[in-house]
């Protein structure tokens, strides 16, 4: 295989396989409750600013928080899933103020589109204000033992591409595997399809509810250290690009569709990559494009099904 | 008397403005079969509803072993051993037949005992034996009754309350869904049986109530209610 070629499908699949992670802490919300999160793609921000802080990156001089650094600094692995244990944290608070205040009143569950995007923007401004809206990168030091780029397939690869890749794929490995497979994937598959009847057999919905809100905000949030570390943190909306993407990667592969959702993301992934640099400002009309030709040869998505009218 | 298992005192459901029950009152009895009957938005439903806390009593208590049980979570109702199998069957379409019946054991920790009553319910309709890894979704209609009637099983209730588990059956199913209860019921288990088909309830029930628009009407034993000019005058055939 040519070096070039090597090089492009790595681009796509790992850029691929970020929206993939994406497009499925959309689904695990979509799926318990009918309605996309638009908080989700602070969430991945915010994922991305903790990896910097635990890294021990410091703050720069326009924020609230100017010049701040923890007291300690851990290394990257350690680092990445504890900035997706607090992004799944936040993920808690976003569905305890935005969501379930709705759903025990017995709102329209599509309100909550509303509330969520506002949770975003508060979350989006937030960030703004304590740390800046200057650019943040993870530098690849953080990575020291291994080298910044390695020869695959005989061409030179870099190192960061593959770990997101390999790091994407075990996650959405692990996922499809306990959702489909598990006792809870099972209970959360239940309250997804019917949670009254899932109440009827003693499944606690709200608490299932909770288990999608944190996996899907700690898939944000590696997410975002990960691309984060890959291509540097462009500031607070950083998030919302990838978010819309992910959301048209969720449309492509079907709502509610686990391996629709990784389908989608690599297939958009790997249309972008096919982008000659020279028109790199293209690239986006590419992955509409696909998205909106797909949808009006199979408007359910990929491996959607036909959506049932909700009752 | 003892405690009855299940009693309603007084109890008054509302969905908004409408009254759907009346102050009714009703008990159930270890190991009784106590039938339901009344005709469509009679507030059949709604009586099992209110008991396994989907829609919240108005007014009134529902009393479990004589401790009022009102505004307790539904899925903490499961736990105290009510099982509800709700009208219109509700199997979930999209998981196989054999993960409809193990997620009805969600709250049991006995693997063996949960190994040995997905057996029992085998025994009891054949049918979703032969069928295990179908997806509920693409069983018929019956099946899809027997299912939800086995899944409610595997919570091992002290309760089992079925509503309209006849529905859109064919009159040799009616009977074979009958004759399960009616086993189930000699094996000790207690149950209120919601139904617009009296006959067949009447036929394998101990007791009865009769509602009418939200209020019982009439009650008393089956045997006697079979005779009764009134109810075979509604609800059954000449
Ligand atoms: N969610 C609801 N919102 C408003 N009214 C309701 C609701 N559910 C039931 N009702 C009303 O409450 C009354 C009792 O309904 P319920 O479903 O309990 O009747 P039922 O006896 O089970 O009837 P059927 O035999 O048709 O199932 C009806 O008048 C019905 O219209
Ligand atoms: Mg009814």
């Amino acid at each position: 295989m040519t070096t070039d070629l090597t090089q492009l499908l790595l681009n796509g699949l790992s850029i691929g396989a970020v929206y993939a992670l994406f497009a499925l802490g959309y689904t695990l919300v979509f799926s318990v409750l009918g309605v996309i999160n638009f908080a989700h793609g602070a969430v991945f921000t915010l994922g991305a600013y903790f990896t910097f802080l635990l890294i021990g990156g410091s703050v720069g001089a326009n924020g609230l928080l100017a010049g701040f650094q923890l007291p300690f600094a851990m290394p990257f692995w350690w680092a990445l899933p504890l900035a997706g244990m607090a992004a799944a944290a936040v993920a808690l608070v976003i569905e305890r103020i935005a969501f379930r205040p709705l759903r025990d009143r017995g709102a329209d569950p599509l309100l909550a589109l509303i509330t969520s995007l506002g949770a975003g923007v508060v979350l989006v401004n937030l960030i703004q204000l304590l740390v800046g809206a200057e650019s943040y990168a993870i530098p690849t030091t953080a990575l020291a033992d291994l080298p910044p780029a390695i020869k695959l397939l005989g061409a030179q690869v870099r190192t960061v591409q593959l770990l997101l890749l390999l790091v994407a794929a075990v996650l959405l490995v692990i996922l499809s595997l306990w959702i489909d497979g598990s006792r809870s994937g099972k209970a959360l598959r239940a309250v997804a399809e019917d949670p009254t009847t899932a109440q009827l057999l003693g499944i606690p919905s709200a608490r299932m509810i909770q288990i999608a809100f944190g996996l899907s905000g700690f898939l944000a949030g590696i997410a975002g250290g990960l691309v984060g570390l890959s291509v540097s943190i462009a500031g607070p909306y950083f998030g919302i690009g990838y978010g819309l993407k992910g959301l048209g990667v969720l449309v492509l592969g079907g709502l509610g569709s686990v391996p629709g959702a990784v389908l989608g993301g690599l297939i958009i992934g790997l249309a972008e990559a096919c982008v000659p640099a020279e028109l790199s400002g293209y690239r986006d009309v590419v992955a509409y494009g696909f998205l909106f030709v797909v949808l009006l040869v199979r408007p359910q998505g990929l491996l959607g099904r036909v959506m049932p009218t909700k009752v | 008397m003892n405690t009855p298992l299940l009693a309603l005192e007084q109890l008054t459901v509302r969905y908004g403005g409408i009254t759907a029950l009346r102050t009714i009152s009703l008990q159930v009895q270890s190991g009784e079969l106590v039938a339901l009957l009344g005709a469509n938005g009679a507030g059949k439903s709604t009586t099992l509803r209110a008991i396994s806390q989907l829609v919240p009593a108005a007014s009134g208590s529902i009393r479990w072993h004589g401790g009022t049980i009102n505004g307790l979570a539904p899925e903490r109702t499961v736990k105290l051993g009510i099982s509800h199998c709700p009208e219109g069957r509700r199997v979930l379409a999209r998981q196989s037949v054999v993960d409809n019946l193990e997620l009805g054991a969600w709250l049991r920790r006995d693997q063996a005992g949960v190994r040995s009553d997905l057996e029992r319910c085998y025994g009891l309709f054949p049918r979703l034996a032969e069928r295990r890894e179908q997806l509920a979704g693409s069983l018929s209609g019956g099946e899809q009754q027997m299912l939800a009637i086995a899944r409610s099983l595997m919570a091992r209730p002290t309760l089992l309350m079925l509503d309209e588990p006849s529905l859109g059956l064919a009159p040799k199913l009616v009977a074979e869904v009958m004759e399960a209860l009616q086993a189930l019921h000699r094996d000790g288990l207690t149950m209120l049986l919601v139904e617009q088909n009296a006959n067949a309830a009447l036929a394998i029930a101990d007791r009865a109530y009769v509602l009418v628009s939200g209020s019982i009407e009439q009650q008393g034993s089956a045997a006697a209610l079979r005779h009764d000019e009134r109810i075979k005058a509604a609800y059954l055939g000449p």
